[in-house]
């Protein structure tokens, strides 16, 4: 089957975004498909490139980052929920003048559109809430 | 397609509402056949006269009133919240269809995907 996955639910306010995470490398594992991860809502803030993780303390940036290249999941995080809140890419900080660039690679703006398009070609849309 | 938004949470407490609103109506341009179904605290959303400009925020009534121009028309409220709240159909912004609980699992059931679950 092939899966869409929102994930609206930032690393460190509930295991939701972890439980996100587990649940995509469960799908791959099982043979499954996954269209597109969308991060939406407060769930943008997975992007952030500037997070310190405390030793001991999981990264959760650091495990997105480890699907995207392992499996080649395409993250997405939706452009105008980020932008709002900080996480700006190369182009958005030139566009906003901004100081710094603050989404972490291999993590992507995009708009709404490749959410409902990501869902229109997928046979299950899953939601991780905050 | 059926795509359906539930909008559950209270307005104003966060963006989440208006976010999911904006989601329905990018739906509705990819030509999505798009319901909402505004529940529980969810159902304030739609109440007419709202002003947020106190808050600094977009007024939601003002954004909901847009939805038909999306051919969002399909707009429903659980029965049971409006009990709740004490809340009319009059005194929504737009023109709704009351559900009950087991008219909203036959809604839900007939959709493609679900927007705006809830933890």
């Amino acid at each position: 089957m092939i899966f869409t996955i929102a994930v609206h639910a930032p690393a460190y306010a509930s295991g939701a975004n972890h439980h996100a995470l587990q649940f995509c490398e469960a799908l791959l594992r099982a043979g499954h498909k996954i269209a597109r991860v969308f991060f939406y809502h407060e769930g943008v803030y997975t992007a952030l490139s500037t997070q310190v993780t405390p030793q001991g303390e999981k990264n959760a940036l650091a495990h997105w980052q480890a699907l995207a290249e392992k499996h080649h999941v395409e993250l997405a995080v939706c452009i105008a929920n980020a932008i709002k809140r900080g996480v700006l890419s190369e182009s958005e900080q030139k566009r906003y003048e901004q100081g710094s660039i603050t989404l972490a690679q291999p993590f992507e703006l995009v708009g709404l559109g490749q959410l409902i398009d990501a869902i229109a070609h997928s046979d299950r849309y899953v939601e991780f809430p905050a | 397609m059926n795509i359906l938004g539930i909008i559950s949470r209270p307005p104003y407490q966060d963006s989440h509402d208006l976010e999911l609103i904006e989601a329905a109506m990018v739906a509705a341009v990819f030509d999505m056949n798009v319901s909402l179904l505004f529940r529980d605290a969810g159902i304030w959303a739609l109440l007419d006269n709202q002003d947020a400009s106190p808050l600094e925020q977009r007024t939601l009534s003002k954004v909901l009133t847009a939805l038909p121009a999306y051919e969002v028309e399909n707009i429903y409220v659980c029965a049971d919240s409006m009990d709740k709240y004490a809340l009319s159909g009059q005194q929504f912004c737009l023109p709704i269809i009351a559900l009950s609980l087991i008219e909203q699992q036959q809604l839900i059931a007939q959709q493609h995907a679900v927007l705006g679950a809830q933890a």
